[in-house]
């Protein structure tokens, strides 16, 4: 039997590879103007398809490090044995051959925003009319004593998808049950404020099914957390007493990290031994957006919400965690949105068109089992030059709702991912 | 300004710490210490802190006693809204410092706030004492610092119930002294610093509005 996922899956190959339609961009000769992009994640990768889209006679070039690119969201899913690695990479290949984009797998290591040039790891350098940055987040690694990239290959962070979130999985397989899982948490703001409470719920729902006796313990810089009531009620139902959640002012916050030995300390001088310890740092605009000059003393890049252009140099762009966007969260889904914002007010200001006023959604699923959905949402638009959440929009899932009610929001979940994955990507679900 | 007294305070030396931005106006971590240097007879007497949006402005004020004293500390305070954070240092010189430092303040989607507290444990104390020169005195209270403008689900008042006051004294000597108001965060949180200039004991005492006190005592070198 051919399932219709195959179906579908060839179709859109068939498509892809049809020369009819992929030949007009190549043919084109592209002189509306040129743009250079560094980064290929959720804002990236966006920015460079829907600048396509709206006007194939620009040139796009798309400059991402690794060869394919793997979501943090749903890597949670795959910590808690849920998901394989391979189901959330994705690959750049309907970016160069449906839409044209040209592809560099490099570093990008400079800008000279006077000169208008990106400057690559191999000392090539690259001419823009426009560029943009989505370059997501770097660690802090002055932010907590003790914890550098050294402490991270035995304390790993996970927090940008790749080997770090497979180290932790081994980690997390190789424990003996009746060990002690310690997630320490930062304060605001990082990449995805629900993001680490997700985690721990499907490490939980791991825990539960394989390793029964375990327990986990949430070491907070924060005294409170996204969604704190639905995955608080979430885990007592689903896990009972396994998570126990420490906040900022019950001695939460880490400051010291002895990774060596898989040892913490609190503020207070407390001292906690965990078996597999996961410690997200504090973190800041990943570095090409210094080395461009377009962030703030915070280490977070200012810009101008009507169009996502840096508030400090012109020309450069910059959307996704990198940016100061609150109140809209550091998520995929306002990358998304943001990477179409910028996409259109670049289109706009290359070709002389006028740019819509931006307005924008935010979705953010968790999943506390792998039947139990919740999610909180939000509508943006800008008044007087800030960006502001539509007052009456939005909201989070009830605190009252039955199983259905979860597990239509689970299911939610995986339709967001699917849907957003191909926006992107163009991936078919896996 | 009452506290100024017809002076004009100098804009130099008030050092803030605080976060361009705030995601969460209930706790909103602040340092201050003053970078000048003293004459012989001069020492920070009194450093006072304002959010002049908040409903209450004067956030808390903190005295000095003795002149063997560091003026650095840092707390968590609540902010309104956007604003400057204000702050005067008075000098025994009788000169006045002043310095300021604008925070903006956004609820960022995905977040749910809540200005939490432990009902089970108020008046729990935590303290760390870390010697050196100058000893660290960390500590925190779990109460809920209650403002009296917040309603409860039944649009109820909440009454107003709030630690007023921390007070360190080594033996029988006031080294330090904190006036805590309204727009200290919940579990009021304050590091500062002590020089004690012979081996002794350090007593803090929290006070509350209604006179309840907590205590703790620990020997310092
Ligand atoms: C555990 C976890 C779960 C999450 N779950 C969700 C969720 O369910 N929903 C949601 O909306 N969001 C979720 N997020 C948040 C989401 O991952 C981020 O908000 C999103 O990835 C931000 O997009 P971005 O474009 O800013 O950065 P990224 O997607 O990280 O993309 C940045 C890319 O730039 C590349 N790059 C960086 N610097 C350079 C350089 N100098 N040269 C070349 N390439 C470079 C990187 O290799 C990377 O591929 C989650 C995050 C985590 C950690």
């Amino acid at each position: 039997m051919i399932s219709r996922r195959k179906v579908i899956k060839s179709a859109a190959a068939a498509f892809a590879a049809t020369p009819l339609l992929s030949m007009p961009f190549v043919a084109r000769a592209q002189t509306a103007g040129r743009v250079v992009i560094v980064g290929g994640g959720f804002g990236g990768a966006t920015a460079a398809k829907y600048i396509k889209r709206r006007n194939p006679d620009i040139a796009v070039t798309l400059v991402e490090a690794s060869p394919r690119f793997y979501t943090c969201p749903f890597s949670n899913l795959y910590l808690g044995g849920l998901r394989d690695f391979d189901s959330i990479g994705h690959s750049f290949d309907e970016l160069t051959d449906t839409y044209g984009v040209e592809l560099i797998t490099e570093w990008a290591e400079g800008v000279d925003g006077d000169a208008h040039t990106l400057t690559l790891a191999s000392g090539e350098t690259l001419g823009y009319d426009k560029l943009l940055l989505s370059p997501g987040i770097d660690m802090r690694w002055d932010g907590i004593e003790g914890y550098d990239e050294a402490a991270a290959e035995l304390a790993p962070h996970a927090w940008k998808a790749g080997p770090q979130t497979e180290l932790l999985r081994s980690q997390l397989e190789a424990m003996d049950d009746g060990g002690l899982f310690i997630l320490s948490a930062p304060a605001d703001p990082f990449r995805c404020p629900p993001g680490p409470y997700e985690r721990v719920s499907l490490i939980a729902n791991y825990f539960k099914e394989s390793k029964p006796s375990s327990k986990i313990l949430i070491l907070d810089s924060k005294d409170a957390f996204s969604k704190q009531g639905l995955f608080q009620a979430g885990w007592q139902e689903l896990y009972g007493d396994m998570i126990e959640w420490v906040s900022l002012s019950n001695d939460g916050r880490v400051i010291r990290v002895d990774a060596e030995n898989l040892e913490v300390e609190t503020e207070f001088g407390e001292i906690h031994r965990a078996d597999v310890l996961n410690v997200i740092p504090p973190q800041k605009a990943g570095f090409i957006a210094e080395a461009a000059g377009v962030t703030n003393e915070g280490g977070w890049v200012p810009i101008n919400p009507e169009t996502f252009e840096s508030q400090q140099v012109s020309d450069i762009y910059v959307v996704g965690d990198a940016t100061i966007a609150a109140p809209m969260p550091k998520s995929g889904f306002s990358a998304n949105a943001q990477g179409k914002v910028a996409a259109s007010a670049i289109v706009a200001a290359l070709t002389g068109e006028e740019a819509p006023a931006p307005s924008w959604a935010n979705t953010c699923y968790s999943l506390i089992g792998p039947e139990y959905g919740i999610s909180v949402a939000g509508v943006y638009r800008v008044e007087n030059g800030e960006i502001i959440s539509v007052e009456g929009s939005g909201g989070v899932s009830p605190a009252e709702a039955d199983a259905e009610f979860r597990a239509a929001e689970a299911r939610y979940a995986v339709g967001w991912y699917d849907a957003i994955t191909q926006d992107i990507w163009g991936s078919q679900p896996a | 300004m009452a506290i100024l007294d017809g002076r004009d305070p100098i804009a130099q030396g008030v050092v803030l710490d605080l976060p361009l931005i705030s995601e969460n106006g209930a706790v909103v971590p602040l340092g201050i210490s003053i970078d000048r240097p003293m004459a012989e007879d001069e020492y920070v007497q009194a450093i006072h802190v304002f959010a002049p949006a908040n409903p209450f402005p004067h956030i808390a004020s903190f005295r000095y006693p003795n002149a063997r004293s560091t003026p650095r500390l840092e707390t968590r305070v609540r902010l309104n809204e956007s604003q400057p954070v204000v702050v005067l240092a008075e000098l025994s010189s009788g000169a006045v410092l002043v310095g300021e430092s604008e925070v903006r303040v956004t609820v960022s989607g995905c977040l749910t706030m809540s200005d939490t507290y432990d009902t089970e444990s108020v008046f729990q104390t935590r303290v760390r004492v870390e010697p050196g020169a100058p000893t660290s005195v960390l500590t925190l209270i779990n109460h809920p610092q209650e403002t009296g403008l917040r309603t409860n689900a039944q649009g109820e008042i909440i009454p107003k119930r709030l630690i007023e006051k921390l007070e360190a004294r080594i033996g029988d000597e006031l080294v330090f002294e904190a006036d805590l108001h309204r727009s200290i965060s919940a579990n009021p949180y304050l590091r500062f610093y002590i020089q004690p200039d012979a081996p002794g004991t350090l007593d803090l005492v929290w006070t509350e509005d209604t006179g309840e006190t907590a205590e703790f005592s620990q020997d310092v070198a």
